[in-house]
């Protein structure tokens, strides 16, 4: 009986399993040229449970098409409050920074027929804040918080930046904020959060206990389902199943008129080879930066309407070194390793279409560099392949050449050990490069990977590794450039505006510079000139970016392999009008590009 | 005189059918050419894992100029992401594969048979506790554990991965041996060894070991596959430690990092390794199968 009724069950399954399959075939068939297809890059592994929330890891929220934020962050070079309208149709900032006044969308919609309000916003920030975003801070002192949040009218809103530790990406950190709507959301946040916010703001036993129960909020935020998805964007999530979500067109858009898709389709992915394979099949509009090895670039080229669109990525990958392990703690080993490594072999071998090479380690991305330092940039050391310049700094490091291989000062067998996380294949092909140029050069070398990348970067933090793998120059804030190099991983901490130092081995400091490193001779604290940067206008901050790309030129806290390039892959075949311009190619983090565009009104269907 | 001629006749006896056992071999052997091929493949590939890393240098020439080449003359596999022969790859990376598949087969054998014939002999309270705690292992899932497993030990040797993989693989060998051992411990010429008065000891290793060889070596030859497969599987999925020549390294950069079902060039890149293993595998199914006509009588045809 029992196995009568689970084959009944089971069968039951298939069928229900059968007729969901076939109605989404007949929807997308339906939607004709309107039906966009895309992928999440942010997110691999759709999850057909979890809720349509922007803040959940897993959620069926996609920033850009069913997700709006108060603006969408632009890719400038050096100015970082530059954005597209989203939620906010204009805004004003204040000269000194001070405040930023917030003008919505007149028109602006729930896809439920409701207006997208003032309180609607400031509901928003006030989950930011339980999220602990830039701009929505609570924890004392952080660099460019806000202080007041006023609405003006229905259609305004101000906020204020506490000025004791501002900072020049104030609005950056506002217009790059999740709107949610109220009447969904409202029941998540407490009737005296505001209340609450400025008590966790003041100082003592009171303010802590409020920070603690805001952070609480947070979990809840999370795991926050909202019965049915209520969006602002231009289109609404219709279902899920574990290969493709579905979103319908949100016909109360504000600018409704000018979105050319009827639907979009989401599909589902793993890893990096399905999203190949989506692209050699010509099966996907639109797919934001994914790696690929050449001979499936040029196979993914080959798709008939295929179009690789190639923009600046403000990202750049490094080598860098545990200072507390010998022999990485003398400046000539690095600098004889950074002779040694032939930048553009790494490059060719392992990111030939998503990188260009470095052209010398400067902190800051090529294209950024010549925006921001281009008269000091000639100066800089290349660091161009050359072995008998590379044994001369072993030398002086007191290294030792016995049989063709180098020994540690003490005489002792030194083994660089690389570590990358193992599905990174670019970094695990670049590690195995260097290692073979490093061997070649009597420098024995390993490559090692650890399970995961949030393992990796706990692992790396702790100081476990002598040699790995790090971002850096992450643009293009000025203060977000450095603090790669000389910031909390390296033992400086911003705290309260007053920029702290720890030892090495102490509060994540893992690199180990000491405090002061010499640079032309003279004694300078990299870490308290990145903190200044933090305040700095855009003319105040090149002169001391100029001074620490020299520091980290000379210093080498990382050897900087290659700059990222951000490969956008579109497909004319249905649509069209994608956009070439690099500062609108890559939006804020976890914004989907290709969304931004649909509702701004530039991608066109082709019929 | 009698007292003398006995042992003299013994020792006869058993070298006689020593060499009629091993002209048996051979004659089993000669029947299938099949059978032939299947010890070729497997002495080839001890020989590879002995004695293949030898033929080439400790680090591998590189080439950035002729990165993931498809297959040529210089290269029958054609040439890795880093330009390196996928040929010498496979044969470098054939010793940790095969040492650890032995290990395993090793453990399996020995904890398995010895758990098996100890239970299945002495029956009674010591076999309901041997049992219970088989059954309790064979409801470990294997490859989930491994990969909780990995996430702690690197398994960076291959006795090590050996060691872990035959620990986990005994359970099904002592129950198999254990059954044999419950029904050839009634038949009539254990009875008349213990009717003689033969000790445990002789009766377990020169009674009941011999008829239950076979089977033995049947489980230890597969136990080879499945720990080559468990192994490379759990490289493939990238849980253990990254080693650029490891069979399950080059499958899973083969499809993740070359491309291999996107573009031909990574073809070879992907067959070589799978290759080996399909190969390792025909060679010892081919030999098993010589080993059952061997040891059981009832499949001699002659």
């Amino acid at each position: 009986m029992k196995r009568l009724a689970a084959v009944v069950a089971l069968l039951g399954l298939a069928t229900a399993t059968a007729c969901s399959s076939g109605s989404t075939n007949k929807s997308s068939s339906g939607g004709g040229g309107g039906l966009f297809t895309t992928i999440d890059v942010n997110r691999p592994g759709l999850d057909a449970s979890a809720p349509a929330n922007p803040y959940n890891p897993k959620g069926n929220s996609f920033s850009g098409f069913n997700a709006m934020r108060i603006a969408w962050v632009k890719n400038h070079l050096t100015d970082p409050n530059q954005a597209l309208p989203g939620i906010a149709a204009s805004w004003e900032i204040a000269p000194d920074n001070s405040a930023i006044t917030l003008k919505l969308q007149p028109n602006a919609k729930w896809s439920d027929g409701k207006p997208v309000t003032a309180e609607d916003v400031k509901m928003s920030i006030g989950i930011a804040y339980t999220q602990g975003s830039t701009a929505f801070s609570v924890t004392p002192g952080a660099a460019g918080a806000a202080a007041e949040v006023t609405v003006v009218d229905p259609q305004t809103l101000k906020i204020t930046q506490d000025m004791a530790n501002p900072s020049p990406k104030f609005a950056r950190g506002v217009l790059d904020t999740a709107v949610l709507p109220a009447h969904v959301w409202s029941g998540v946040l407490p009737a005296d959060f505001w209340d609450k916010l400025k008590a966790a703001r003041g100082e003592g036993a009171d303010a802590e206990k409020a920070r603690a129960e805001i952070t609480t909020l947070g979990q809840k935020v999370l795991t926050f389902a909202p019965p049915k998805d209520v969006s602002a964007g231009p289109f609404v999530l219709e279902r899920v199943n574990p290969g493709e979500a579905l979103l319908v067109k949100n016909k109360n858009f504000y600018n409704a008129a000018n979105v050319a898709p009827a639907q979009v389709k989401f599909l589902n992915y793993t890893g990096n080879e399905q999203i190949w394979n989506y692209l050699t099949a010509g099966k996907l509009d639109s797919s934001g930066f994914v790696a690929a090895p050449t001979d499936v670039m040029n196979r993914i080229k080959a798709a008939p309407g295929s179009e690789v669109i190639k923009g600046y990525s403000p990202v750049a990958v490094s080598m860098a070194f545990n200072q507390s392990k010998k022999p990485y703690d003398n400046v000539h080993v690095r600098r004889g390793l950074a002779y040694l490594i032939d930048r553009d072999q790494v490059t060719k071998v392992a990111s030939p279409e998503g990188g260009t090479p470095a052209i010398t380690t400067s902190g800051i991305h090529q294209k950024a560099a010549q925006a921001w330092i281009p008269d000091t940039l000639p100066k800089l050391e290349p660091y161009k392949p050359d072995v008998a310049k590379a044994e001369a700094e072993f030398k002086d490091a007191g290294l030792t050449k016995k049989d063709g291989k180098w020994l540690l000062a003490d005489g002792k067998a030194w083994k660089v050990s690389m570590h990358a996380p193992a599905g990174f294949s670019d970094w695990l092909s670049a590690q195995e490069n260097i290692k073979s140029q490093l061997i070649k050069a009597g420098v024995d070398a390993e490559v090692v990977t650890t399970t995961d990348y949030p393992l990796y970067l706990e692992e790396l933090a702790a100081g476990k590794y002598d040699v790995g793998f790090w971002l850096m120059a992450l643009g293009p804030a000025p203060y977000d450039i450095f603090q790669r190099l000389y910031g909390a991983s390296n033992g400086w901490t911003n705290v309260a505006g007053k920029i702290e130092h720890s030892p090495a081995g102490k509060n994540g400091n893992w690199m180990g510079d000491p405090e002061q490193i010499e640079v032309d001779g003279a004694k300078i604290n990299p870490g308290e000139l990145t903190g200044k940067l933090n305040s700095a206008t855009e003319d105040q901050a090149k002169p001391i970016m100029a001074q620490l790309a020299t520091a980290a030129n000379q210093d080498l806290p990382v050897i900087q392999l290659w700059d990222y390039v951000n490969n956008q892959f579109v497909n004319n075949s249905r649509f069209t009008g994608w956009p070439h311009d690099d500062e609108i190619l890559r939006l804020g983090t976890g914004v989907l590009a290709s969304g931004v565009w649909i509702q701004l009104g530039m991608v066109k269907s082709k019929q | 005189m009698s007292d003398t001629l006995i042992p003299e006749t013994g020792m006869s006896t058993s070298a006689t059918m020593r060499r009629n056992f091993w002209l048996g071999v051979w004659r089993v052997m000669k029947r299938k050419p099949s059978r032939m091929a299947g010890v070729v493949i497997i002495v080839g590939f001890a020989f590879m894992g002995v004695f293949g890393p030898m033929f080439f240098p400790d680090h591998l020439p590189d080439n950035p100029n002729a990165i993931t080449q498809p297959p040529s003359w210089a290269h029958w596999f054609g040439t890795d992401p880093q330009g390196r022969d996928v040929v010498a790859l496979v044969i470098t990376g054939s010793r940790y594969v095969l040492l650890s598949a032995a290990v395993t087969a090793l453990i399996t054998v020995v904890f398995g048979t010895s758990l098996g014939l100890f239970s299945g002999f002495k029956r009674g309270r010591w076999d309901t506790v041997l049992m219970r705690i088989t059954d309790m292992k064979l409801t470990i899932p294997g490859l989930p554990l491994l990969l909780v497993l990995a996430t702690v030990w690197k398994f960076g040797s291959p006795i090590q991965m050996g060691l872990v993989l035959g620990l986990l693989g005994w359970g099904g060998v002592a129950r198999a041996v254990r059954a044999q051992t419950l029904s050839l411990r009634e038949r009539g010429f254990i009875e008349a060894a213990r009717g003689l008065g033969l000790s445990t000891k002789h009766i377990i290793s020169k009674e009941l070991l011999p008829s239950m060889a076979p089977y033995i070596a049947m489980n230890m030859l597969i136990a080879v596959t499945g720990a080559v497969y468990a192994q490379v599987g759990l490289f493939f999925l990238g849980v253990l430690p990254y080693e650029s020549d490891n069979w399950g390294v080059m499958l899973n950069l083969a499809v993740f990092q070359a491309g291999a079902m996107i573009t031909t060039n990574a073809l070879g890149y992907l067959l070589a390794p799978l290759l080996a293993i399909l190969l390792l595998t025909l060679g010892i199914v081919l030999v098993v199968d010589a080993m059952d006509e061997i040891f059981n009588p009832r499949l001699r045809e002659e």
